[in-house]
């Protein structure tokens, strides 16, 4: 073996989000690292029994870092540390989706307009503890209400710089 | 931009986060090997290009990610009723 | 016209003087004022010249219909905007205007030649004369017309401002702040439910900022809207379009009413709003009467004249006719007169006036001709007198005066009424279409219900006249210079429907799109055809209300944020090693490597030897990757690739092809099971939302009882190619937990293990022909993993390599790019690939295409290679190829060069080639005529390089 480096997160291509940013009510700044998994299943119950958690049950519920994203579909969003198993044999379907997206919080008494910038979803009318995917603009996201005034954007990690850049680009100067 | 009722979120949400998918309650048949050239020609190609009720696919695509039918008007654009695939048609 | 500033009046501010410039020439105006409004008070009464007979054109109006004074208004560089209204424009002090349309200058016009000739330029004239000879078109007709016709100049420099959007949600959306608006988002706003109340000009009011006794009301009732929390009011915006489901688009002009130099943030914000219930007050435009001269300058709306008056403190001109058909005339020119203006005589069709308004007019010294019309109108580029006729036929008399007010009576603004397909009515009484209210949840209410206070009126297509109608320059549509003799003709000529008369005498197809136009265009061809107005119908509203920027629309999509531009996790590096990049969908793929004076020729041929002789790192991340997972999987591959999955055991892979049902090859990549249960699946870089859609469709709508479940992992891996004779050496010093010799990691086997500390899916798969291993490892380790190897690489002088050098790679391979190789017509027998085709499966997506008549017909199209006889010749690709050169034009095609690259191991160049019966032709002489000359090739094999595979193997 080789001398190698510890490995950390490669944020360079995260730069523009890299520093959270305060303005006009918002603030902007990566959501801490965390473990992400799709869990799908036609019966429910297997997966709480696999997970060890209870899930939400209507589509658009969250609970405890899960989110009910389909009639048949689960996401989680877990402390780092925290893993789910990886099955075999039994019908479910457990990915673990952690480096596929990164995390975006947006917080503030201006955090659900400028979400509203590119997403077409009545925001404001979003109940806290509810998740669905959506859309800003052309870039998928998920959206967690997480309170009135705090949001957690999910995207697709290649996806992040030009959603934070559009984000910041739609902010009064 | 129309807003679209998705019947497995129960929710009116915005067409942007749907794709349409064609004409709906076209099957694949079971055995494709017993069609005709003829028969086959008609599934693949042939669709009805109805002018008002029209039956067709959406997908909640940016949202649930489910298929579903719709019954829309293709003069006024406006959608009659919505269900789960696998629901019989209405 | 001789306009002037009345004494007093007027809500601009007496006390802020401003300058400006039109045309060079500097100008003063007042804090308040519009354009148009400080010119015409500096006694301006030319501000155009009209697009086809470039006559003199003054202002017509004081809103967003004005037709002549179009102006280009210079912010600076790159902040030229052509086609503004000058009367919808805010005048601040440096304000640089110029009047559009004109050459050399607009006093002295050269094309106003072409009012001369006017008779010979009748409706269709372009249509009917510059169609012959057809090489003239270009050459001659075109450019000269175009230098003629222009309506102001298109920017040709970068625009530098920024622009916004937002969606909004609200439960009533209010169009227009009048009164009717304002006291209906009051009423809306009582609720406590969201509110936006939207107007297009600097202040709210509408009709009401030039009624003076409403001012009071005005404060109050803005005071009162802008106390509630729930309401918000948009001025300067203009909801330019109305969509299905009550979704309306706004654009908010933010700073262009501002002085440049103390402008900041973006320029404008374009609003996509939701609403609940919709209600429409945007007003209604006055209607121009049809006569003799009703263009030249000084002859313009009496609606105008008094907005000018009482809202601006302008006087129109020091002697003013008016010319009415309706009530609102004498309303208009008795509340000038109170101002301070000058009225010297009302002129009016009718004979049946209401008895009160001829006594009040008496009494404010101004003459009364009931029963009279304008037959004529004297001056150039002013108005100086007219003519004044009983019943428009009796003895003319002779009237002079410096300017001529219209009153033809009111057209609702029903345009984004119509854009949400609400059905209207012809009213009699009011000789214009109202809106029938429906039940959608929108409304018109005010004037735009065709609910107004100023009195009734006559509904007259042309003033009556002993002049015939073509010797007339009595103008309909005053931007597009279409006159009432042009719909005639139209109607001669066989046009009938309204929509076919709009087309040919292009009325009402002006940047104003028929605000002032319409309704007496409709009127004459009902008129000429002898049919009711009823029976016409309008023509099609369609978006946008008024000419918006491409910046409001565009947003935030320009410059580097025109698209997502997507970068892999080792992006970064290869953007530090000078990596020329390309892109690929909408990835950025590094493309070569440069060393300091390499073109791309020399660095593609060196990263093509280094993986030959040595050893080269790629970086494959952008591959499509999806986890299929569930006891179904394998039975789910089966049924849609043509390949068999159910033989293939964990820890192997296979290459997989995918047809559409069609039976065209639709996508291609290896895939492997990790478990009974579990696949990763490769896809293109381009095709994989593609195909994981079509998998969701098939897995859902058909298959719906198989158990297993699709999963995008493409961004969730990164993905390092290491191949080349010294790949396995390479990744030996990393790698831990998996035994890499061949016996226990054979070609197209799959094992997890450790780089580099971190887990790892690698892959032993090739797409360069060399031993090679492709590194899975979580993106976010994509970049230290990359380095580890390119590291560990460097005894064996481990080359970086690009898209282009693996494109040369797999074409000496004979490997396919689905989408370069092949282009949605191609089977996988056409692609020399029927060994891909599972024969014992009973289905598979596409197979029963297989066997239709022209997918199994003999002759198709084959993928063959090509070799120059020229060696240094690299043909095109997209080349056509034909088999004998010296046949006469049109050749018979027989096919066309898919891929064409210098190869550095044959030292040659090669292509690939679909090519009719191709497989068959092999060692005969093709020809692809190029412009320069005759090349001849040899068609080939498509593998050019170890056909046997040994190198597979290291």
């Amino acid at each position: 073996m080789v001398d190698i480096a510890p490995l950390t997160l490669a944020a360079t291509d995260l730069a523009a989000i890299a520093e959270p940013i305060g303005r006009y009510g918002v603030c902007l700044s990566p959501a801490p690292p965390c473990n992400r998994y799709s869990l799908r299943a036609k019966d429910r119950a297997l997966l709480e029994t696999l997970a060890g958690t209870a899930l939400p049950q209507r589509i658009g519920d969250t609970h405890n870092g899960y989110a009910c994203l389909g009639p048949d579909e689960w996401y989680a969003l877990l402390p780092e540390g925290i893993t789910l198993p990886q099955t075999e044999g039994q019908p479910v379907s457990i990915v673990d989706v952690s480096a596929r997206a990164v995390g975006l919080l947006v917080e503030g008494d201006g955090a659900a307009d400028l979400i509203a910038t590119g997403c077409p979803l009545d925001i404001a009318r979003m109940a806290p503890g509810r998740a669905t995917r959506t859309h800003y603009e052309s870039v998928e996201i998920q959206l967690w209400c997480l309170e009135e005034t705090r949001f957690h954007l999910e995207v697709w990690r290649s996806f992040a710089p030009w959603l934070g850049q559009a984000l910041l680009a739609n902010l009064p100067d | 931009m129309l807003l679209i009722h998705c019947p497995w979120c129960e929710d009116l949400r915005p067409e942007t986060e749907f794709a349409y998918g064609g004409q709906a309650h076209i099957a694949r048949p079971h055995d494709p090997s017993q069609y005709s050239d003829e028969e086959w020609e008609r599934f693949l190609y042939i669709r009805a290009n109805d002018r008002g009720r029209h039956h067709e696919r959406w997908r909640h695509a940016h949202g649930c990610g489910r298929f579903f039918n719709a019954v829309r008007d293709t003069v006024t654009d406006k959608f009659e009723t919505t269900y789960k695939a696998g629901e019989a048609a209405r | 016209m001789s306009g002037y500033r009345l004494a007093t009046g007027g809500r601009i501010d007496r006390t802020r003087p401003l300058t400006f410039t039109f045309d060079g020439r500097l100008y003063r105006g007042l804090a308040g004022d519009s354009l148009a409004s400080a010119l015409v008070a500096s006694g301006v009464t030319l501000f155009g010249r009209s697009f086809k007979y470039h006559r003199p054109r003054g202002l017509l109006a004081t809103g967003v219909e004005e037709p002549n004074a179009l102006v280009e208004i210079d912010r600076g560089p790159g902040r030229v905007t052509p086609n503004l209204k000058a009367p919808s424009l805010a005048l601040y002090e440096g304000m640089v205007a110029q009047s559009q349309n004109r050459f050399p200058s607009l006093a002295f016009d050269l094309g106003a030649i072409n009012n001369r000739l006017g008779v010979f330029f009748p409706a269709g004239f372009y249509n009917k004369t510059f169609m012959w000879p057809r090489s003239a078109w270009e050459k001659l007709y075109e450019p000269v017309i175009r230098r003629l016709a222009g309506l102001g100049h298109s920017p040709t420099t970068r625009d530098p401002d920024t622009y916004a959007s937002t969606y909004a949600h609200c439960e009533t959306l209010v169009i227009g702040g009048g009164p009717a608006g304002i006291e209906s988002a009051l009423a809306a706003a009582a609720t406590g439910e969201r509110v936006i109340l939207i107007d297009e000009q600097e202040e709210l009011g509408g009709g009401a900022l030039g009624e003076p006794t409403r001012w009071a009301w005005l404060a109050d009732a803005t005071a009162r809207l802008g106390a509630h929390p729930n309401v918000r009011v948009l001025p300067r915006t203009t909801a330019y379009g109305a969509y299905h489901q009550n979704f309306v688009a706004a654009a908010e002009r933010l700073t262009d009413h501002l002085r440049p130099d103390r402008a900041s943030g973006h320029r404008e914000k374009l609003w996509r709003i939701r609403t609940r219930d919709l209600v429409l007050a945007q007003g209604a435009i006055e209607r121009p009467l049809v006569f003799d001269g009703n263009d030249i300058p000084g002859v313009m709306l009496s609606s105008a004249a008094r907005t000018l008056a009482l809202h601006y403190g302008v006087a129109i001109g020091r002697a003013v006719a008016v010319m009415a058909v309706h009530d609102s005339g004498w309303h208009d020119a008795l509340a000038i007169a109170a101002a301070g203006v000058r009225v010297r005589a009302i002129v009016d069709l009718r004979t049946a006036i209401d008895p009160a308004l001829i006594e009040a007019a008496r009494a404010a010294g101004i003459e009364c001709l009931p029963g009279h019309a304008v037959t004529g109108v004297s001056g150039r580029s002013a108005v100086n007198a007219i003519r004044v006729a009983p019943g428009g036929t009796g003895p003319a008399r002779h009237l002079p005066c410096d300017a001529l007010l219209m009153a033809g009576g009111w057209t609702p603004t029903l345009h984004l009424w119509s854009h949400a397909k609400g059905a209207m009515r012809w009213d009699d009484a009011s000789g214009t279409y109202l809106p029938i209210p429906g039940t959608d949840p929108v409304r018109c209410v005010g004037a735009c219900a065709g609910e107004w206070d100023f009195g009734s009126g006559m509904s007259v297509a042309a003033l009556p006249s002993l002049k015939p109608a073509h010797r007339q320059k009595a103008f309909v549509d005053f931007q597009n210079d279409v006159k009432a003799s042009d719909i005639a003709l139209a109607v001669q000529e066989g046009f009938r429907s309204i929509e076919h008369i709009k087309r040919y005498t292009t009325t009402g197809m002006a940047t104003d799109q028929g605000k002032t136009s319409n309704m007496n265009g409709v009127r004459l061809a009902a008129q000429a055809l002898g049919r009711p107005i009823a029976d016409m119908g309008l023509t099609t509203f369609r978006p946008p209300y008024t000419p918006q920027t491409f910046g409001a629309l565009v947003g935030v999509h320009k410059d580097a944020l025109f698209q997502p531009l997507r970068k892999t996790a080792i992006d970064a590096w290869a953007e530090a090693e000078g990596a020329v990049f390309e892109n690929v969908a909408q990835w950025r793929r590094a493309r070569y490597f440069p060393h300091a004076s390499e073109d791309m020729h020399a660095a593609v041929d060196r990263e093509c030897r280094s993986v030959r002789q040595s050893v080269g790192l790629f970086d494959a991340s952008t591959l499509g990757k999806i986890e299929v997972v569930g006891p179904d999987a394998a039975e789910f591959l089966d049924r849609m690739y043509t390949n068999p999955w159910k033989s293939l055991v964990p820890g192997r892979c296979r290459y997989g092809l995918l047809l559409r049902e069609d039976g065209f090859i639709l996508d291609d990549g290896v895939a492997a099971r990790l478990a009974p249960d579990r696949f990763h699946v490769t896809t293109t870089t381009g095709g994989a939302a593609r195909v994981l859609a079509m998998m969701e469709d098939y897995l859902q709508t058909e298959w719906s009882d198989l158990d297993c479940w699709l999963t995008s992992t493409t961004e969730q891996w990164a993905v390092i190619a290491v191949q080349g004779p010294r790949a396995r050496d390479v990744i030996a010093l990393l790698v831990e937990g998996i035994d890499l010799v061949p016996e226990a990691f054979p070609h197209m086997a799959v094992r997890d293990g450790r780089i580099c500390g971190v887990p790892t899916r690698l892959f032993r798969v090739s797409f360069t022909g060399e031993l090679g291993f492709e590194i899975n490892v979580p993106a976010d380790h994509g970049r230290a993993v990359w380095e580890a190897v390119h590291a560990a690489g460097q005894p064996h002088g481990i080359v970086p390599y690009g898209t282009e050098a693996m494109h040369v790679l797999r074409a000496e391979k004979g490997y396919i790019i689905v989408g370069q190789d092949t282009d949605g017509t191609v089977t996988p027998d056409d692609a020399g690939m029927a060994w891909a085709i599972g024969r014992k499966k009973p289905d598979f997506v596409g197979k029963r295409s297989l066997a239709r008549p022209d997918l199994a017909r003999d002759r198709r199209r084959q993928l063959v290679g090509l070799l120059t006889a020229d060696p240094a010749t690299v043909l095109e690709e997209g080349a056509q190829i034909v088999a004998d050169p010296g046949q006469s034009i049109p050749m018979k095609m027989i096919g066309h060069v898919t891929s064409a690259y210098h190869s550095a191991a044959l030292g040659r160049s090669i292509a690939l080639a679909l090519l009719e019966d191709g497989r068959a032709r092999v060692g005969q002489s093709v020809h692809v005529p190029m412009p320069h000359g005759n090349v001849t090739a040899l068609v080939s094999s498509p593998v050019f390089h170890d056909p046997s595979g040994a190198r597979l193997d290291g």
